[in-house]
């Protein structure tokens, strides 16, 4: 990506990131620490929880949240206030939760000079990286690494904006 | 006072269950969707309901449409991830009494619940 890509996209990962910290402090007690961004054309391997939300309208792509194991138990303990312990449907429940919330959340940061609202879908959850994204096939992951008191996880997320909403 | 708590994500209404114990609210029923939710105020009498607006089968907001033409006043609080003034007075015209925005604190839910109550007792 060229420096001038490199800022627009940032203007647009941005809202999905202080979406997450807001979620991370509000919620769950906890301070999302997040690292620097990096560009993927593929998503490695690993046997992460990720939970998936679609968007659709003038920010067409994918968000993805992906968790170790440690922390989406950790994550979803901390919300219920028990000790949770095995990845069972509470686990992938609470994580869709999390997903939902934060792509809900960038919305409405993202929806200023866009024009139409922007639609999501029901968030997904997964396990590893056994799930494909058929669209957009030319845009890269754009990941961000966050730590916190309850493990680290990555923000993905990959769009396409087209041109008549003064994006890509 | 009793609340019933209407989400389709069992650790949100979980969550929501523990926000309404720290204001010593302890006498609540769940729903899952909102058809439950409608089929819940019909046959049971609850003085608060805290709904959230994305769900299967029947969303929030066709819950409180149903509810109202029933002629249901019970106080009934949507709460959605979405924040935007047009998505807030959608649910107000709908018939809904108070907005709550997700991510939440317990004490965001007590003092949405405190202004709803305020706000019904002055009509």
């Amino acid at each position: 990506m060229d420096k001038k890509t490199d800022s627009m996209k940032a203007e647009y990962i941005n809202p999905f990131i202080e979406s997450v910290r807001e979620l991370f402090s509000t919620m769950l007690n906890s301070n999302a620490e997040r690292g620097d961004v990096d560009v993927y054309w593929e998503v490695p391997p690993s046997s992460d929880i990720v939970a998936l939300i679609g968007l659709s309208g003038p920010m067409r792509g994918t968000v993805a949240l992906s968790f170790p194991v440690g922390t989406a138990l950790s994550l979803v303990g901390r919300m219920l206030g028990v000790d949770v312990r095995v990845v069972d449907d509470t686990v992938r429940d609470g994580i869709a939760e999390v997903v939902n919330i934060v792509a809900g959340s960038a919305k409405g940061k993202l929806r200023k000079g866009m024009g139409a609202p922007i639609d999501l879908s029901l968030p997904t959850v997964v396990r590893g990286t056994d799930y494909q994204v058929g669209y957009p096939s030319r845009t890269a992951w754009l990941e961000v690494p966050f730590k916190s008191d309850l493990g680290a996880f990555s923000l993905r997320v990959t769009f396409e904006i087209p041109d008549d909403t003064g994006g890509a | 006072m009793k609340v019933l708590i209407v989400d389709d994500s069992a650790v949100m209404r979980k969550v929501l269950m523990d926000a309404l114990k720290k204001s010593d609210i302890t006498n609540v029923g769940e729903a899952r969707d909102g058809e439950e939710a409608v089929r819940a105020v019909i046959e049971d009498s609850y003085d608060l309901v805290l709904m959230d607006w994305n769900m299967p089968k029947m969303s929030g907001i066709e819950a409180v449409l149903k509810i109202r033409g029933r002629g249901i006043s019970v106080p009934i609080i949507i709460i959605s991830t979405e924040s935007e003034k047009a998505r807030v007075l959608e649910a107000l015209k709908a018939g809904a009494n108070n907005y709550i925005v997700k991510p939440f604190t317990p004490e965001i839910i007590a003092a949405k619940i405190r202004e709803t109550i305020k706000s019904i007792a002055n009509k």
